[in-house]
Order: C-alpha cells, then structure tokens, then sequence
C-alpha cells in the first residue's frame, strides 16, 4: 500500500505536472487533432447536435445503495475490478456527532477537459453535445490522459488495453434512452438531460438550486453538479482509501481473480 | 499487514475508491511494453456496451431485434422486486436488468395499468417522462443475474460418496435418484435408510402415547426459504397430499419476533400482519433498528420514499440503532437524526418514551377512548383499540377480558356504567376496580390501566440505564412523536431478533396506537393486499381430491399448547407439577425454521424420518447453527436419516445432504408474490422462465427443479393430486397437473379474471414482452382467456393504479379489527419451562434464556465486554453469493468497531480480530466506523461464506476448487449462543421462538 500511495502521489505531482509542460505547446493541436470517425461525420463522434448533456447529482436524495455502481459494471461490461462510476462513502465528525456522506462520481465531461488536450491521438475528445468520449481505435493506451484527469476518473481498460471511462453511456443516450446510472437510482439523485432545453429537469434543477462541482479551482469546468455538496466531502473523496483493497492484497483475492479471468479467456 | 494500514482511519467502505490507482501501475506497464495490443473493442466509442435495446430517435420506436425484454420479478433478497429484464437472444443470456415500471416497488407512481407496453418503454425515454416514472434496480438485482452460469451451479442430481458434509458427490440419473429415496434400503452403506414410501403412514400415530402429534407421515419436514413464490405450492400441492403438517418458510431466522410482536398487537395470529410507515407522507418517522435505504422491506421502495419524504417533502426522521445507517446524509442537514442505542436495550428506550407519553398525557385519549367499531364510525376514525376493555383480575378467570358473550363490555364515559361495547362511543381509558355484571361482582382492570401499570414498573432514570439513551432524548422523542397528529409513525423489523424482541415490537407498535396513526396517510399501513392468484375465480389451484386437512403438533412444537398434550395432562391427574415440560411450545407461533434439527435431535415431539430443503440454509442463517446443529446434522443417526435438499448451488445446508435435486435460478423459476408491506394498492408480481434453465430435465424435457421435482415424486408415490384431473376449476371441471405451467399459467388466469378482469393483450403487447414463445401454452390452458393472462404476464404482474391509495386523509386498504393494547391470547397462554403466565400487553424484560436467566448473570460484562449485533448489507444478500460481479460491488465485511473502542482494547484498523461469545466465536478484518455505539462490534451480513463456492466441491471425482472471495468477510452467526436452560437448543425470543442473531455479549482480541 505504501508503495501503490507514494507511486500515486508521485504521478499526482510530479509526472502529470510534467506531461502537462511538455505538451502545453501543443495544446491548441490537440483539441484539433484529426480523428477519422469525426471527419467522417459519424453520429457517434459527433452526438447529438444543439444539445448539451449534463448531469445533477442531488446528494438528499443519494441513499448510498451502489445500484449505479452496479449497473454500470453490466451496462457497459467494465472488466473486473474496474468502475467507470462508484458512490464513496464516507463519515464525517466523531461519534456521536458523526454524519453519513455520499459521493457518487463519474467523468465530469468538463467543458474545458484536462483529459483532451494531452492526448497525442486525437483519441479522445468531446462531443458536440458535451459527452467525453475515447475512440479506443486510435488510443495507444499511452495514458497520459489517465494522469491529466485531475478526479482520477479514467482507467487502463484491461481488456482493450486503452483508456477508458464513463461516455454518459453514449450507447443509449445515442438511441434516445439515458445512462444506465441514471435509470437505476433508487433515490432519484442521478439527473441527466440536455441544459440547452429549458423543459428539462437538469435545466429546472440548475435554476433552482445552487450546485457545485468538484475541484472548482481546477479551471476544467465539470458538467457533473451537485445539490447540497458539503464541503468537507469535497476534499474527502480523493483521500479516501477502502480497507478492501488491503484485505484483497492480504488474502491473496488478486492473484485468484486474474487466475480466474485467464482461465475464462482460455475456455473461451 | 503492511504498517502503512494504520494511516487509513476510515469508516465505510468506498467500493472502488483506489481503483484507479490500480490502473496508474498497469497504465505505466503497458506504455513501456507498447506492443501489448490489447483485445478489439465491439466498438469504437461504446466500447463493450451491448447496444440498446430500442431506439427512439425523432420520436420514431424502434425495437433492436437481437434482444427481447421480459416483465419478471427479481429473487435475489425477499423484497422480490418487479423487473424487465434484456436477453440476448442468441445467447439466452440476461445482460440487463431495468425496474418495471408497472410494479410498486420498483417504481413510485407507477404507470396506469393500462398503459401499452410501447408506451412504457417511451416513458421511459429521453423525451418520455422519465423523471416521474423512473424504474429502477438495487446494486445486487443489477448484477446477480450472472449467478446461473456460475461454476459451482448444480446442473444435475447430486447422491453423497463418503460422509455427510464431505462435498464428495456423483451424478445420478434423477429416475434413479427418486426411486432410491421413494424405496429406501441401504443407499449409503450406512445400514437401512427408510424411504418416503414407508414413512408416508397416515394412520399409524407417530408417538401412541400422544394422538394429537399425528400419524407417522409427520416424519417427512420441508424447511423452505422465503415465500419466493413456490413454497405455498409444495405445501399444499405435495406435503398436504403426503400427509404432514411440517413445513416451515425461514421467518424465524429472519424476523419472526417482529412478525410475531405485530400479530399481537393486530390481535391475528393466524395471518402474521404487519404494519410499515408510510414513508411518503409522515411528517414524523421513529425508526428502531431499521434504517430505510439500509435495511427493511421493501429496501428498494422505503429508500426511494424516504429519499423524496426527506427533500421534496416534510419528513423529520429518527433512527434507534447501534449503527448509523445508510438513511442518514449529512446533505439532508437537520431532517435526519441519530440515537445510538446498546443492541437489545431497545425495549427499554421505547418503554422509556412510552412512560413519557402516558404520564404527561400525551396520547390521543379521544382515540384511545373508542371502545367499539360503532364508536369509530360515529367520531369518523380510521382504526380503534380495546384499551378500554376490562381486564379480569380476580383469580377465577384471571386475564381474561370481561365479555357479553363474545362482545366486551365497557364503562361508558358518559355515565361510567358497564355498557357492551357495540353501544358505546366513548369509554373511560383508564380505570381500576370493579363492576357488576349479572349480578356477579368483577374486580377489573382497563387494558390502558395495564399498559399505563407496566410502563411505570422503571422509572425513566432506570430505563436509561438499561439502554444508555439519556431521559432528556426520551423526553424530546416522546414530544415530538406526538406532535404530528396522525403523522407519526415508527418502524421496526430484524433489528428486533434478540431475545426480548416479541415485546420490543409490541412497544415500539404501541407508540403508534398512542397517536392513532394506524390506516391514516402518513401513519401505520398493514398493505395494500393482492389480487386472487392461486385460489381464484377461475381455479382453486390448492384443491384436489385426498388433501389432507388434518392439522396435527408440528416438529417445530408451534401452533399448539402444551397444556394440550398428554405429558401436561397426565403430570396433572397425577397430582405433579406439569412444569416444566420436557422443552419449549410455542402457541402462537407460526413455524420455527431454527428448531427442526435440534427437536428432531431430541426426539421432542417426535423424530423425523426425512427433511426435504427447498433452497434453505439453516445452518448459515441461524445464529449458533454452524457450531451447533452441524453435529447434529452430518451424523445421519442423529436428527435426520434422510436429507434430500433442492437446492441450484451446494450451500452451508445442502452440503449435509443425501441427495441434492437441482433447482433453476431467478429468471429461469415460475412464481406469484405479494409485496410483504409498505405499499397502499394491490399487488401481484409474477415470474415464468424467461431464460432457459441450465440444469438437467426429466425425461418428457421439464427442467428439474421444485414444482417438477414435486409433480414427480408425487406421481411415483401415487399421491392424489398429480397428473390427470387433478386441478379443480370452479367451473365444476377437472384440469390436468403433469407441468408447472398447469398450476401456473391458471394462478395467472386467476389473476387476470379477479375483480373486474384485465384487458385483452394487443399482438404489441405480446412481440414487446418477449412472450410470444408462451402463445401456445396460454391458448391451450387458459382457451378464451389467454389474451387476459398473456396482459398479466406482459406486465409481470397484477397492481391496482396509484389513485386508490388513498381515501381522504385514509388508506383505503385499511386493516379492519381492533389493535390490541392488551392481547388475550398471549395473556393466556404460559411458558412452558416456568408455567408463568405471559404479560398481556407490553412489559420491560432485560436480554434472557426461556428459563429467565438474565444475559446479565450467564454472560457477566466482566468477561463479555462488548455486545455484537448482525445488519443488513444493503448489496450483500446470502442466496447471491455465486455472483461474481456482486463480489466486485462488495468485496468483503468487516467486523465495524468504534475508534475510541478498539483503542480501549489496543486494537488497530485492519487488524485481524477474533470476536468470541460464550459459544462461538468468528474472525475477521476490523474496521473502524465512529458511527458505531462503543459498547457494541457489528459486522454486515452475508459473507464469510463455508459454502456455496468457498470450499472444495469433488463431483464424479472432478475438484472444483472453493474461492476467496466467496471465503472472505465475517461469518457472524458463529458467535450464537445456546440456550442453557434447554436441552440441545439455542437462544431464542423467550416468547415466540425465533433465532435470537443481536445483543450477543462478546469478547474481542487479536487473531
């Protein structure tokens, strides 16, 4: 754990800082990167055009249940022990005076996002319609912008060996339908919809409340909001580590689950 | 362990917080090797998605016809939700599961009923209503379909080689399997086994000396699961043709002391009802031990509704429990509130605010006051009471109510004269002393007296003590519950499975007959009910020619007195004391899962010849089953000769087995459920196979699980009821029962024909449900109402619309007889073991053992320090454990300590612990949680498995190899106590029986 710790705070301070001086100059390249797809005009690289997705995430009403962090895992068969959405859970306070806290969290779509402009390929950018996407035909699986991204929100997919993240499941937003997510929240926290349609309930929901988004200072302007985000949630969700992981390490549950997973693939 | 652990002082766990650190190093891995091509994705931008199962650009439905989506209802925890679920249909394998949209409690409002099947996939799109009619799916229902392909599924009949519990297994042919336990004889090399065939007598009494046990087919007992939709069916379509009265569901490991505690305050021990919140619209919520969102039943729905209660409307919520649970966010401020609580001493801080109530004068006393259905009609109220029935106090006739006949009599408020009931409207609440009647002087006492005389037994300052809640917290509680009229309303369910929990309920209930919540918005609801199903205007599925009707003692000694029996009786002629008796009766239970093995054990009432599991697992969710019962089960001579389990995976139970009978799985099963409570209109969930079950078929193709099993097994021994003429229409016909579609496609006509039928499903309805396969099968059984019950299985069910919920500032399913302030029943009856009489109404009782031993004195605090309670995983549930995917959602469970404890014992976060009680004890991971009470340890339930893929399993000499993950976590029923007032059994509810899992002192130290 040590180790997996001092590695991650080298790659939060030192080498993104790094890849982000390296590849400033060519920044303004970047977000005009050619990818084939998009020339192409495909509907998929383009999304829907005159909308804007977002999503509100109002924190009343989250009861923790991990039901998105579930269907997620299904809905976009994310490889083990990979999550394009989680809820952390976590206490606030000491007892007696302790509170519950949940943050449920996915790629923020950001309209300035940190994500894209690193990326050598042109692999992965943004949608005119606000989704974030990863074209994994063009990604080398540099993962460059799996450092950029500043909420720790993409990962190596171990299957297709690119990045990959949540795309607001593009597949079904595409076809009409809404994100896995947000069909199967049991409280309602999860809203998704179009912010340049004043009908909507993502719209109604800007208007009507004040909402936050994480890291505001990070100048990536997040297209996630949250009603009711306390601050002290804030700066727990990128501290937070889950004693399952030690336990996972101690009990040896790795090494099975990629033995299993070989075994899977070797079957066929 | 790495030091580096001691870093993290964290409570919950956060599922995937670190899992993307993970991905840094293989990130870093891959840019060096550059050359390591991973896989193709299926598509470019969606990755591995699979793709949508519609379309509905520009407005315009287009159905992707690689998929078909079916209405079914979700089996993975007893809420048993209504689903769709997506099936490839190349693969027949589910890859989705979405909430029905239709169903309750899965939606909230749901869609008129007459909604078409396109128009509530539309709904449910973009441009639909979404918002309104969002369906969903819990994180296990999501992903616990993967299941059915595990790897250690039974997929055919199983028959033991060596010892019971070995998990060494062959295959057998299932005509060969029924023939062995149909004609018994050496199967085992173990010496002569009896087989069914002998052991069905239904004339020979299985004990001369006591008729009233019954005839030798007794020794055949079913343990069964939860009510999942087949167990109503073997039990009158097989086990009442058999010819023995034992069964039981899994209630008394569950929450029977909440069943139980409600029954007596609903004054109906026959129908077990009970009463939710509801959620939505109370103003004031008084929870014990049962945080929404985290536990309870219906999970999915109380979450939905606390969620909406808490931030559109005007809920103030309390939650009495060891843990904080998952109802409380810190984003929902003030509205949530915490009273930490010493697991078991519950009973004392609802004793406590009761007190605060009556002495202050707090109740509704013009509610209270109503003596008769009369009196209600006429002050145009919702419920009444018998508060103010007369409670005999002399000794002849001692506890009885005083009565006219049936009806009681009551002192009428305006002229204090003894009146019958039925011609009152307002009798005096509280009153000692006597009265005439007939000429016969009564000393008497109000059942409010008695009440009001309990609760006054401590003082405030005791009760505190007891449950460390201070009295100022009693006080602010007892205020503020009866400030919101009839909008107050409380909550309580497994958390009151310790040994005083029958009480418990009964208080925490009687808070709400203090306000009069019962059958108002926003007070007590008993449930909406359900349309006829499977006895109906169509068929009486349960009726056949040669049902046994009889009813004799059960093994599990419920339903009956002792003082019934010839041992009472002849104790007595004789002149001796009756009591004790040789063990426990249980008169006002229903059924005791829990009890079977050990009674079987004593040969108390009798001993069993066979036990036929169906998907149980006694011996995981029993508290002290696995140190205790597993004797007493892999020795075959011991409780049980024969133990045929059904059962789709090898779990802590069925690996005691004989024989192991296959089952399907989920959406492979057939099935009508009722929702339990929490909800206002009818409701009938349905399943039928939508997949393929895996496993192995008879030889005419059925797939072998229960219902074919039964209809098998039946015929073999030529039991009535089975194959030709063998369903009763109402129509005066006979219909054939050879498949389960012949009983369940009729339970779904029934239903589609109750009331005022359903309409005709359109060709639409049928090609979007996925249920065109069963087309031919509907016009031959249900002829001209196939397009009814096809409506039906469209929609996955039966469920009245929204707006008949409620009537006014009423339910409109109400529940019609009276709460009972004082319970005669339980009055009357005795314990056995002591021969004292029951308390009529509520009364404190410290944590005890049937005999009266405190906790206190068997368990001293000096030795037991801490207090361990079990709660509810709101991911985790036990039959799931085979999913893979739900092991990724939660990997492990903890045994959850409070900082500042640990410290006290020199204990450190992620230290590996031993937890130990007096009888057992258990291992695991500490976790730090400061939302824990500091006298207490708690673990969540559902892991730590010993079966069901965590061990070894040798089938036909082939090892699969058990796994840790299905290994890790806390096996918390370990630590469960046994009853030393008892032989062979375990610490129950001194009342009713049931499994007692909370309020087990314990010891903690260092593994």
């Amino acid at each position: 754990m040590e180790e997996k710790n001092s590695r991650r705070d080298f790659l939060k301070k030192g080498l993104s800082t790094t890849a982000f001086a390296m590849l400033a100059t060519s920044q303004a390249n970047a977000f005009s990167m050619k990818n084939p797809g998009r020339d192409a005009k495909n509907p998929k690289y383009i999304g829907q055009v005159g909308k804007h997705f977002v999503m509100v995430l109002d924190l009343r009403k989250c009861i923790g249940c991990q039901a998105c962090t579930s269907v997620c895992k299904v809905e976009n068969e994310v490889p083990d022990d990979q999550f394009r959405t989680f809820v952390t859970e976590t206490e606030i306070g000491e007892f007696p005076d302790v509170r519950k806290a949940f943050l449920p969290q996915l790629c923020n779509h950001c309209e300035n996002p940190a994500c894209v402009p690193v990326c050598p390929t042109g692999a992965t950018f943004k949608r005119e319609d606000g989704i974030v996407v990863v074209d994994n035909t063009v990604c080398w699986g540099c993962g460059y912008c799996i450092n950029a991204c500043p909420y720790d929100k993409r990962y190596f997919n171990k299957r297709t060996k690119t990045a990959d993240k949540c795309n607001f499941c593009a597949q079904r937003v595409d076809k009409g339908l809404l994100p896995g997510c947000v069909e199967t929240c049991i409280g309602g926290a999860r809203v998704f919809g179009d912010i340049n349609d004043k009908n909507s309930d993502v719209y109604k929901l800007l208007s009507n409340f004040s909402t936050t988004v994480l890291k505001e200072a990070e100048g990536t302007k997040p297209q996630v909001f949250y009603i009711n985000l306390d601050s002290k949630v804030e700066e727990l969700f990128s501290t937070t580590q889950s004693l399952d992981d030690i336990v996972k390490a101690e009990e040896g549950f790795q090494r099975e689950w990629m033995k299993t997973r070989e075994e899977a693939q070797s079957n066929g | 362990m790495q030091s580096s652990r001691r870093k993290f002082l964290l409570g919950a766990g956060a599922a995937a917080a670190v899992a993307s650190v993970a991905g840094y190093k293989e990130t870093l891995g891959a840019v060096v090797k550059q050359s390591n091509k991973g896989e193709l994705a299926q598509d470019s931008i969606y990755f591995n998605s699979p793709n949508a199962e519609f379309s509905f650009l520009n407005d315009k439905f287009v159905p992707d016809e690689n998929f078909k989506v079916c209405a079914t209802t979700c089996i993975g925890c007893t809420t048993q939700c209504g689903v769709r679920v997506k099936i490839d249909k190349k693969t027949d394998k589910v890859l989705r599961v979405l909430g029905n949209p239709y169903n309750l409690l899965s939606t909230d409002p749901w869609l008129p009923y007459n909604t078409s099947i396109k128009e509530s996939y539309k709904l449910l799109s973009q441009n639909g209503k979404f918002e309104t009619y969002r369906s969903n799916v819990c994180a296990r229902g999501n992903v616990i379909f993967d299941k059915a392909d595990a790897e250690n599924r039974v997929l055919k009949p199983l028959k033991r080689v060596g010892k019971r519990g070995e998990n060494r297994w062959k295959e057998i042919d299932i005509d060969q399997l029924i023939d062995e336990i149909v004609e018994g004889g050496n199967l085992f090399g173990e010496g002569n086994v009896k087989g069914l065939k002998d052991v069905r007598d239904t004339k020979t009494p299985i004990n001369p000396k006591e008729p009233i046990f019954g005839p030798k087919s007794n020794g055949l007992s079913l343990i069964a699961t939860t009510h999942e939709g087949r167990f109503k069916t073997v039990v009158h379509r097989f086990l009442k043709s058999f010819g023995t009265s034992n069964f039981v569901g899994h209630t008394s490991i569950c929450g029977l002391s909440m069943r139980a505690g409600e029954a007596a305050y609903l004054g109906n021990f026959k129908k077990y009802p009970h009463l939710k919140p509801d959620f939505e619209n109370t103003e004031y919520l008084l929870s014990i031990g049962t945080p929404p969102g985290q536990a309870g039943n219906p999970f999915k729905r109380q979450g939905k509704l606390l969620a909406r209660a808490r931030s559109e409307k005007n809920i103030d919520y309390t939650i009495v429990s060891p843990m904080q649970g998952n109802s409380d966010t810190i984003a929902v401020g003030g509205r949530s509130h915490w009273i930490p609580i010493i697991p078991g001493t519950d009973l004392a801080f609802v004793m406590g605010v009761l007190r605060v109530i009556i002495n202050n004068k707090l109740y509704n006393e013009k509610y209270l006051s109503i003596p008769s259905v009369k009196g209600m009609k006429a002050l145009k109220d919702a419920s009444w009471t018998n508060s103010t029935h007369l409670i005999i106090q002399d000794k002849e006739g001692f506890g009885k109510i005083l009565k006219d006949g049936k009806t009681p009599l009551v002192l009428d408020a305006v002229d204090n004269t003894l009146k019958s009931s039925n011609d009152v409207i307002q009798a005096v609440l509280d009153f000692k002393g006597s009265v005439e009647y007939k000429g016969k002087t009564y000393s008497v006492q109000t059942a409010f007296h008695e009440l009001s005389t309990n609760v006054n037994e401590l003082t405030l300052e005791d009760y505190s003590r007891e449950c460390g809640v201070s009295v100022e917290k009693m006080q602010e509680v007892a205020k503020e519950f009866t400030s919101h009229g009839r909008k107050a309303s409380v909550d309580c369910h497994g958390g009151t499975m310790h040994s005083t929990g029958f009480y418990t309920t009964y208080a925490v209930m009687m808070l709400g007959a203090m306000v009069g919540n019962l059958n108002y918005k926003g007070g007590m609801s008993p449930g909406g009910g359900a349309y006829k199903d499977f006895v109906g205007k169509r068929y009486n599925l349960f009726g056949y020619k040669g049902k046994s009707k009889v009813k004799h003692t059960r093994i599990d000694k419920t339903r009956m007195a002792y003082e019934k029996t010839n041992e009472f009786k002849e104790k007595k002629a004789k002149g001796i004391n009756p009591y004790p008796a040789k063990d426990t009766w249980y008169p006002f239970t229903n059924a005791l899962e829990s009890e079977i093995i050990t009674n079987s054990a004593k040969g108390y009432p009798y001993k069993l010849d066979v036990l036929l599991t169906f998907n149980s697992n006694f011996m995981y969710g029993t508290a002290g089953g696995e140190n205790h019962i597993k004797e007493l089960i892999s020795d075959p001579k011991k409780s049980i000769p024969l133990f045929i389990a059904v059962d789709p995976f090898i779990n802590e139970s069925s690996k005691y087995a004989d024989y192991i009978i296959p089952d399907s799985v989920l959406y492979e099963t057939w099935g009508v459920v009722h929702a339990w409570a929490g909800f206002q209109t009818k409701v009938n969930t349905l399943r039928f196979p939508v997949v393929k079950p895996r496993q192995a078929t008879f030889k005419n193709g059925e797939p072998i699980e229960m219902i074919s099993f039964i209809i098998a097994l039946g015929k073999k021994l030529g039991l009535p009821g089975f194959g030709e003429k063998a369903i009763k229409g109402q129509d005066g016909k006979w219909y054939p029962f050879n498949k389960p579609e012949d009983f369940y496609l009729r339970a779904f006509e029934n239903i589609a024909m109750d009331a005022k039928p359903v309409p005709d499903a359109s060709d639409e309805d049928i090609k979007l449900s996925g249920i065109e396969e069963y087309v031919p099968s509907l016009k031959k059984i249900c002829g001209d109402n196939w397009r009814k019950t096809a409506y039906v299985m469209a929609r996955g069910g039966r469920y009245q619309d929204i707006e008949h919920s409620y009537q006014g500032e009423f339910l409109s399913h109400r529940y019609k007889k009276p709460i009972q302030i004082y319970n005669e029943t339980v009055a009357m009856s005795k314990n056995s073991m002591t021969g004292k009489r029951r308390s009529g109404t509520v009364k404190y009782y410290k944590q005890r053992v049937v005999g009266g031993e405190t906790f206190e004195k068997l368990y001293p605090k000096e030795q037991f320090p801490l207090v361990a309670f079990a709660y509810k995983s709101n991911v985790l549930a036990t039959p799931n454990t085979s999913s893979h995917i739900m092991k990724e959602i939660k990997y492990t469970t903890y045994v959850d300590i409070n900082p500042k404890t640990a410290e006290k014992f020199g204990l450190k976060n992620g230290d590996y612990v031993k937890v130990s009680s007096h009888d057992g004890n258990t291992e695991g991971y500490l976790r730090f949680r400061h939302g824990v009470h500091p006298d207490t340890i708690g673990v969540e339930q559902g892991d730590g498995r010993r079966a069901e893929g965590a061990v070894d399993i040798e089938i036909n000499g082939k090892v699969t190899k058990g796994k840790i993950s299905r290994r890790t976590g806390v096996y918390y029923n370990k630590i469960g106590l046994k009853d030393p007032s008892r032989k062979i059994a375990l610490v129950t509810d001194f009342v009713c029986g049931s499994n007692v899992r909370h309020a087990i002192p314990v010891k903690i130290e260092k593994a």
